[in-house]
């Protein structure tokens, strides 16, 4: 029978889950499994395995089969290994009339990828399908590494981009 | 009256000949019987004769063995068994039409979802002995191969109204 | 508690409602119907399937109709415009990516989504779109996938969490990407899991042994009794021509609910096992050949009764499977008793029968199984019941989610599907020390007057912490119950464990049960098939031989019936061997095995399960007779109706039956009015071993391999629950012996031995090897436990 060792998570992901867990009531553990999913991605370089899932789905005891449930129902969890910088650019309606599909049209040209795409260095990744990122009032937008970089135009995005290794 | 109208009527032999007008009408018309078995009358495509099952232009066989026909037959006729083939698609082991049974209402070609079974336009055969007349899967697929050109133009010209 | 009831108003209909219902099931109640997919009474409601949609006055939307609880004065129609445009739109969404794949779907037929979009449903679809696809997925021997047709009702999800207790199937993904499924590949491997196939409103959860074999329409559905474990579930077994296709629940509120295990539903498989035997066969010049039945029952008669002659009735025994019917095991015991022979037993796996003077009329659940989900604390000793009952083990987990204190003392640490409040863990040699201690600890605590006896035998008994939060929770928590299984039955000194779990029961103020071991333990029980007891539990003046001594010591004739003793007795080598050595042997079986064709001199095919009419008293008690709902292959006839023309053979009086309720009856009134009892005297040791110290075996009969039906069934023995062969040790055990997995080692037990593979099994005790029993090897190593050595290989 396959153990879902504890010690499949790092010692970092497991006292952030740790922290996250004592706001929540000791019956509800499955509470943090967002916490751990995001932590344990962060972690592994950009996406989660089905080993880290598990190992998830034994630290919070929970039915591995939920942690899938999780993991698969939110499009911020890759469950396969992408780039290291993850583009995500809104397509929204804000941002679509304000030119998002030009922004990203420009960077697939640039990359050379399309979207849900993963460049051959791995250097990036461009999410597919981004949905309203909230930032409607600068848009066309997007996020670079969880940071927003907002009223775009195909030169701003070349400064952004090229900026990252 | 009415008496003497009818006596003169047997007196003058009115019935036959008004029975020998249509007999000499029909003398000068042209003929339209048939010397069966040389000559034919032509067939409707839609026309009921012996059944066959149809394969696909690859070579497979389109029964799915979904019992429809077998459920649908008035005179039940129809036995099927079925299984799943190695590839895991639902496959006939057993199809057999009763000949002697079926009432050729064309019910099941009708219900057949593939277009399977069908009903061709031979209606010439007969048995000689017992069983003859018990078409069995293998049976019914090689008239289907044999007929398959027919079938097909058949069901075309048929298909606008179905 | 009493149920404040509302008026409500369904249709124009004026109803009584108990507060906090939802309107479906006051609907359901009151024939009403509403269409629904993912509502069913025994699940949680989701209301996902938005199909039961109904309007309800004053409200501004239809609602839907499992979701919604009843109000004082509401009214609700469920087929005003508004309520049927909503569910119509419902189904149209439904059929959006639902495949038109009817003729090939083996639900065609019966199936829910297909009724109800003939109501509901429009002629067109007015999707041009791409449909979706799903990839199938194998998820084990017994459940087929086909998971395009899913409708995400989310039955099977919330069935394997609520029911099963064990998540194997989620909806991951979302929105059109929403798939039921295991995620990774994985085969389901709960006991109950066959139940998803019914619960499945469309074709995407099917049976895979049943699959594209027949149709709905064409089987016709009869009721019997389920064949293998004690709880005696209903079952209707749907039937094309003269042969099973599948078996499904019958309901029962008070048995079964409306769930099998998948031995129930699955073993119907084994009927038609090539090794079936379809006609009398008889030995001559170790030359085996078919005979008629006259011929064949002719020489039985003339070979038994040169037996007798030659070495008297008492060197004669019969040995039953304890899943006969009640009527076969009342005729075989009359048949015995008149030519004067008590050597007649059913109790195969039991060794330690010394105290069957006290036992009760029969071994009794000491409850209904409905209670077994209002108990407040239970001590289960050695019982797998998970896989064992899983029934009862669906109970025993209601009451737990109720919170009830479930507790173990068991030789394996058995994993449950829910909470075990205490477990105590030993190897078999020191199973009765560790019950000792939680008698001790109540012996503590009991101020009343004690029997002397046990006093004395409790003295100096260690109690640890477990077993005192045992004694705790048993004095404590009432209603509370001892419950006995298999393995506290199979167990080599069954007779300490049944006192002292009496004890238990008795200091604690709980009740005693037994999970007998087959599905008609009881019967054999009631029908006198036991050396000292007669029909109704009449003690007899010269007592036979119970079964484990017939085949210890070697008796000179044998008669067997649906017996295959090296796998279904105690000590299948030492059965071998007096088998070999016997002068006579018939058994009446279904099958035909390669031993039998050696140790055998007749024969004679008898109908299983389905194929004959019949009685099964389950553990509470209850007779649930049933008809023959197919007739046996060839020559095979029931087994009663062999014994009834044996017993005109042997000119006996009074056999004339010609019905099997005819037997029922006599037996019946021989019977009257008994009730069980488990409350009485118990038979103490002298005093209690401490156990072994070296390595000793643990035997367990896995859930599929109980019965010589199961262990024919082909897509059960694809599960793990069945005999693997292997040497079962845990990893320090193993650390120590210096053995790891797929290690050939050879086994040594009393004289026996065998060539066995190491498994680490983690459930397995320090200086303890499990191999399972009911398998060829274990016949070859000899009892069910006991001191062992391995070596390697």
């Amino acid at each position: 029978m396959e153990k879902s060792g504890t010690e499949r998570l790092p010692a970092r992901v497991r006292s952030i889950i740790d922290n996250a867990l004592t706001k929540y009531p000791p019956d509800q553990k499955r509470s943090a499994v967002l916490t751990a999913l995001r932590e344990a991605q962060h972690d592994n370089g950009g996406y989660l395995t089905t080993e880290l899932l598990n190992a998830i789905a034994h630290y919070l005891g929970m039915p591995p089969i939920a942690v899938y449930e999780v993991a698969t129902f939110y499009s911020m969890f890759e469950l396969k290994p992408v780039g290291r910088h993850s583009i995500s650019v809104c397509t929204n309606i804000s941002c679509m009339l304000c030119g998002a599909d030009d922004i990203v049209e420009h960077i697939e040209k640039k990359l050379g990828i399309k979207t849900g795409q993963s460049t051959a260095d791995g250097r990036f990744y461009l999410k597919r399908e981004e949905e309203c990122l909230a930032a409607c009032c600068d848009g066309p937008m997007m996020m670079v590494d969880h940071k927003y970089y907002e009223n775009l135009t195909a030169e701003k995005v070349d400064e952004v981009l090229d900026k990252l290794q | 009256m009415q008496a003497i109208k009818n006596y003169l009527k047997s007196l003058l032999l009115w019935e036959l000949i008004q029975g020998l007008r249509v007999t000499g009408r029909h003398l000068f018309r042209r003929k339209i019987t048939v010397q069966y078995p040389e000559e034919k009358t032509p067939l409707s495509p839609r026309f009921r004769g012996l059944h066959a099952l149809r394969r696909y232009p690859n070579g497979e066989e389109r029964c799915i063995a979904c019992k429809l026909c077998e459920a649908v037959c008035p005179a039940v006729a129809i036995t099927i068994e079925s299984e799943e083939r190695e590839d895991g698609t639902r496959r006939t082991t057993r199809y057999d039409i009763d000949l002697t049974k079926c009432i050729f209402c064309g019910f099941c070609e009708e219900s057949c979802p593939v277009d399977s079974i069908v009903e061709t336009r031979i209606f010439e055969y007969h048995g000689e002995a017992r069983g003859d007349l018990l078409m069995t899967k293998e049976r019914l697929l090689e008239v289907g191969d044999l007929m398959e050109q027919e079938i097909a133009k058949d069901r075309a010209a048929d298909a606008m109204y179905r | 508690m009493t149920d404040v009831f509302v008026n409500i108003e369904i249709d124009g209909k004026p109803l009584q409602a108990r507060k906090g219902a939802m309107l479906i099931e006051i609907a359901d109640a009151n024939g009403i119907y509403i269409p629904r997919f993912c509502y069913h009474k025994k699940l949680s409601v989701a209301a996902n399937c938005r199909m039961c949609l109904i309007e309800i006055e004053k409200a501004p939307k239809p609602l839907p109709a499992c979701a919604t609880p009843v109000m004082e004065g509401m009214k609700a129609y469920t087929r005003s415009a508004l309520a049927l445009d909503s569910q119509k739109a419902v189904m149209e969404f439904l059929l959006i990516n639902h495949p038109l794949d009817c003729p090939i779907c083996d639900q065609g037929g019966e199936c829910e989504l297909q009724d109800l979009a003939v109501g509901y449903g429009r002629d067109v679809s007015r999707y041009q779109e791409k449909k979706r696809v799903v990839k199938d997925k194998d998820i084990g021997p017994l459940v087929q996938t086909d998971m395009t047709r899913c409708i995400h009702c989310t039955r099977c999800v919330r069935f394997g969490e609520e029911i099963a207790g064990l998540r194997e199937l989620g909806a991951t993904g979302r929105s059109e990407h929403m798939e039921i499924g295991t995620y990774v590949e994985k085969s389901m491997v709960s006991e109950l899991s066959g139940n998803v196939i019914d619960l499945c409103p469309v074709g995407a959860l099917t049976s895979k042994p049943f699959r594209f074999s027949a149709r709905a329409w064409e089987m016709v559905q009869r009721d019997t009794i389920a064949p293998h474990d004690s709880i005696g579930s209903n079952l209707r077994v749907h039937i094309e021509g003269n042969r099973i296709k599948r078996v499904v629940p019958g309901e029962n509120e008070a048995i079964n609910e409306v769930w099998i295990s998948d031995r129930d539903r699955f073993s119907y498989e084994g009927l038609y096992s090539a090794e079936r035997l379809t006609v009398p066969i008889v030995k001559q010049d170790d030359k085996w050949k078919e005979v008629d039945w006259d011929t064949a029952l002719g020489y039985v008669r003339d070979s038994l009764r040169q037996v007798i002659k030659c070495h008297g009735a008492d060197k004669v025994g019969a040995l039953a499977s304890p899943a006969s019917t009640l009527e076969e095991l009342y005729l075989l015991q009359k048949l015995m008793r008149e030519l004067g022979c008590h050597n007649v037993d059913h109790r195969l796996r039991q060794c330690d029968v010394s105290d069957q003077e006290y036992a009760p009329l029969f071994p009794w659940l000491g409850q209904s199984i409905a209670d077994l989900e209002y108990l407040d604390a239970a001590l289960l000793v050695g019982s797998h019941v998970r896989k064992e009952q899983p029934i009862a083990n669906h109970r025993l987990r209601k009451a737990s989610m109720r919170g009830a204190a479930i507790m173990l003392v068991n030789p394996l640490d058995y994993e449950l599907n829910y909470r075990v409040a205490e477990k105590v863990i030993a190897p078999p040699s020191k199973l009765p020390m560790a019950l000792a201690g939680i008698a001790n600890a109540l012996l503590g605590r009991t101020d009343g007057s004690v029997d002397a006896g046990l006093r004395q035998l409790l003295a100096g008994v260690e109690v640890n912490t477990p077993q005192r939060a045992i004694a705790e929770t048993l004095k404590e928590r009432k209603p509370g119950a001892v419950l006995l299984g298999n393995l506290a039955t199979a167990h080599r000194e069954a007779a300490t464990l049944r006192a002292l779990a009496g004890a238990v029961a008795e200091l604690s103020g709980s009740r005693l049960g037994y999970l007998s071991e087959a599905a008609n333990s009881a019967g054999a029980w009631l029908a006198g098939v036991l050396p000292h007891r007669g029909p109704g539990g009449k003690a007899l003046a010269n007592p036979g031989q119970s079964a484990h001594t017939m085949l210890a010591e070697g008796l000179k004739g044998y008669v067997l019936m649906g017996v295959e003793p090296e796998l279904d007795c105690w000590d299948g080598r030492a059965s071998l061997k007096a088998l070999d050595a016997a002068a006579f042997v018939v058994s009446l079986t279904a099958f035909r095995t390669p031993p039998m064709d050696r140790y055998a001199d007749v024969l004679l095919p008898i109908g299983l399960f389905a194929e004959s009419s019949g009685t099964y008293v389950n553990t509470e008690g209850v007779w649930q007779s049933f008809a023959g709902v197919i007739s046996p292959p060839g020559e095979a006839r029931p087994a009663w109706k062999v014994l009834r023309v044996l017993g005109n053979h042997f000119g006996l009086a009074d056999f004339e039956y010609g019905a099997s309720s005819e037997v029922r009856e006599e037996l019946k009134v021989i019977i009257g009015e008994l009730t069980p009892c488990n409350h009485g005297k118990w038979r103490l040791p002298d005093h209690l071993r401490p156990g072994l110290n070296g390595m000793e075996r643990i035997s367990e009969v896995p859930m599929n391999a109980l019965d010589p039906l199961v262990r024919r069934a082909a897509a059960l023995q694809q599960t793990q629950d069945v005999a693997d062969g292997a040497a079962h040790v845990n990893a320090s055990t193993a650390r120590s012996l210096g053995l790891t997995a797929g290690v050939q080692i050879r086994l040594q037990q009393d004289e026996g031995s065998a060539t066995l593979l190491i498994a680490i099994d983690d459930r397995v005790p320090d200086h303890c090897v499990l191999v399972h029993g009911a398998q060829g090897v274990s016949a070859e190593l000899g009892p069910w436990e006991g001191p062992v050595t391995v070596q390697r290989h």
